[in-house]
């Protein structure tokens, strides 16, 4: 377990902030902020937050598909900020992704057997034959049947599609895969199908996933560890039982209270975010917690100084300075 | 399928004291889609009751026909393709499908509104909050807001209502100007300015973040509690039903599969599909890894590929052979519990 797979540290990226007919830069935005991670070997990392926070950037900085201001990525002990062009191939054939939405992430002008087959082929690995041998393979191993292969993506539902983006991301053997949203798209009942897929997949491919999403309750069905995310920082970093049992964070809490529950009898509680969370824009953040304008507790310190992401109990991480 | 038959027992509401307290009644309504590739059967054969002051949960799966209901009670179906070709939707003792088209303009947006799943999108872009608030009252309201002074007033009053802050300002702004979660107070302002009987909101939380939705929804709440109206919540979230609803009706394939009291729909659901449904949605902080979520098996049955007999057939657990032959009507196991399942049968 604790074979570490994927290293970050520092991670920064930040955007530049556009206005008017000319696109002129007013200021930038920071969408990932610091942060440090580790993902260890068939660990499923879970990565929550809300729309905004940098969740998705953060997956993209780690694949280098979005290069870095700042930070190191270290895979398989490989720096991959150092390595170009045909190393880095080499490492990031060992990280693959699915994507969130299953319609946009297919070529709909290819039929499933070349899109399966595609990234075997662009990282050569063995002759046409293995290749057609081997998406047959993927195919069974996602729950789809051999002769879908010839179909064209329009012909499958979003469940289906999100198993072929699956199957995809899997051919070239991967250790690490990066899911994006995969299951925000797909109805309840399917999305229980694509759950139990992920999850029978890490058992017997012994991979580690790094799972994004919105939603807690999935989140923490499947993760091991779970990140909350604000304003493009890690504010909480926990094993899931402890993070749902005694969340320490205020915005975690919020988070936790705002969902509703599937039980009549327990109706939402009052949730303390304010207003003003969303009316706050970039320039409040450049000092102070990024939580202070919408937390309850937070007094001068919060707004002076950030705090930072420190270890409260063992692989219990909160950044805030009131909740000690 | 043996019509007259199931008709004798489908005209049976839920709730049996018609009449008082009943603010719509559905009864065996059938919105059909005519296209190139055959009829779609959106919905076939909806019966539901909705009680003043109440809010009634309409949970389902994408294409079960939730959105076409709720259009379908406003009359909203666009035709062609669509067309209501049967049945009866009485509000207040009036049937909506038989009146003229100036009439429902009436009832549209006055007695009956409706709050769509994208707030951005609805609102419109080149208009001021303020104006599109205000031509809400000033077109169906005429006396509340005869002067633009007075249409204003009533915005700014909405705004504050839907705990907007600053509203006197924000009543310039352009909706681009507001985030997402504002934008929806705006829409629920709207639906709200003329003291509808019963508002339809269409996947109301959908597009916003959890801590938006549960601002949102208690909103609602709310806002229910003070002004009486009834609400109609469309959603495929059974949380989102848990925490706003008294009612609900679980909608499979065109048809009301269940339709009970929010307590009895969560502690002893009865259709195989609500059950299926509990069970694969996971719960926060309850998991036990390594179990395994329960999973329905297979997809939607389309327009074209719909079975024989009962349409869960081929994803039910419980399946008999009655099943496959008939499809079942709505029987009543409680007094106040429908369900549409051979299982059921007296």
């Amino acid at each position: 377990m604790n074979d570490r797979l994927l290293e970050v540290r520092g991670l920064k990226k930040a955007f530049l902030l556009k206005s008017g007919v000319f696109g002129k830069s007013t200021g930038l935005i920071p969408a990932v902020d610091g942060v440090d991670l580790d993902v260890s070997a068939d660990e499923t990392l879970g990565l929550v937050g809300e729309s905004g926070c940098g969740k998705t950037t953060l997956a993209k900085l780690v694949l280098m598909l979005e290069k870095p201001d700042a930070g190191t990525i270290v895979f398989e002990g490989k720096d991959l900020r150092k390595a170009r062009g045909k190393d880095l191939r080499k490492i990031r054939k060992g990280m693959q992704v699915i994507f969130q939405d299953p319609f946009g992430s297919l070529n709909p002008r290819k039929r499933v057997a070349s899109i399966i087959a595609e990234p075997m082929i662009i990282h050569t690995m063995g002759s046409k034959k293995d290749i057609a041998r081997r998406t047959v393979d993927l195919m069974e191993m996602v729950g789809l049947s051999e002769d879908m292969l010839s179909r064209y993506p329009h012909e499958f539902s979003g469940g289906q599609r999100q198993r072929i983006c699956i199957a995809r991301a899997l051919s070239v053997n991967p250790r690490l895969l990066i899911c994006d949203e995969p299951v925000s798209a797909l109805d309840v009942s399917i999305q229980a199908q694509v759950i139990n897929l992920l999850v029978d997949l890490q058992e017997k491919l012994r991979l580690s996933y790094i799972f994004i999403s919105h939603d807690l309750a999935v989140v923490g069905y499947l993760s091991h560890r779970i990140a909350v995310m604000f304003r493009g920082r890690i504010v909480e970093l926990s094993d899931a039982h402890t993070l749902f049992a005694s969340p320490q964070h205020p915005y975690t809490r919020c988070l936790m209270e705002s969902v509703p529950e599937p039980s009549p009898q327990r109706t939402i509680r009052k949730n303390h975010v304010t207003g003003n969370l969303l009316e706050t824009n970039g320039d409040d953040l450049q000092k102070g917690c990024p939580y202070s304008p919408a937390c309850p507790w937070a007094d001068g310190q919060c707004i002076a100084e950030t705090p930072e992401l420190v270890e409260r109990n063992t692989g219990h991480f909160v950044s805030c300075h009131r909740h000690r | 399928m043996d019509t007259e038959k199931q008709d004798a027992v489908t005209h049976a509401p839920v709730s049996q004291d018609t009449g008082n307290g009943d603010l719509l009644i559905i009864e065996d309504l059938h919105t059909h889609f005519f296209t190139h590739d055959g009829i779609v059967r959106a919905l076939d054969g909806i019966d539901l009751v909705l009680k003043s002051g109440k809010t009634l949960g309409i949970v389902g799966e994408s294409g079960c026909g939730k959105t076409v209901l709720a259009l379908s009670i406003l009359r909203l179906i666009p035709n062609p393709p669509g067309r209501i070709v049967k049945g009866s939707i009485r509000f207040q003792g009036r049937d909506l499908l038989t009146l003229t088209e100036r009439e429902i303009r009436q009832i549209r947006g006055n007695s009956i509104s409706m709050i769509f799943q994208e707030p951005m999108t609805s609102l419109n872009p080149v208009f001021t909050i303020g104006s599109q608030l205000a031509e809400v009252v000033t077109l169906h309201q005429k006396r509340r807001a005869g002067t633009k002074a007075q249409a204003r007033e009533v915005a700014i009053d909405m705004l504050k209502k839907v705990g907007i802050p600053s509203p006197e300002k924000r009543v310039r702004d352009y909706p681009h100007q507001l985030s997402g979660g504002m934008c929806q107070r705006v829409m629920i302002a709207m639906a709200l300015a003329c003291q509808p009987m019963l508002m339809i909101a269409d996947e109301p939380t959908t597009a916003l973040d959890v801590t938006t939705q549960a601002q949102i929804l208690r909103l609602m709440n709310t806002l229910k509690e003070e002004t009486g109206t009834s609400i109609i919540m469309v959603t495929h979230d059974l949380g989102i039903v848990a925490q706003t609803c008294q009612d609900v009706a679980v909608m499979y394939t065109g048809h009301v599969v269940e339709h009970a009291g929010v307590e009895a729909i969560f502690s002893c659901p009865l259709h195989p599909y609500t059950k299926g449904l509990m069970q694969s949605i996971p719960r926060m902080g309850e998991k036990v890894r390594g179990t395994r979520l329960y999973a329905i098996p297979g997809n939607v049955p389309t327009a074209r590929n719909m079975p024989k007999g009962c349409s869960f057939n081929t994803r039910c657990p419980e399946v008999m052979e009655i099943c496959r032959q008939e499809t079942p009507p709505p029987f009543r196991p409680e007094p106040l519990h429908l369900v549409r399942c051979w299982r059921y049968a007296p």
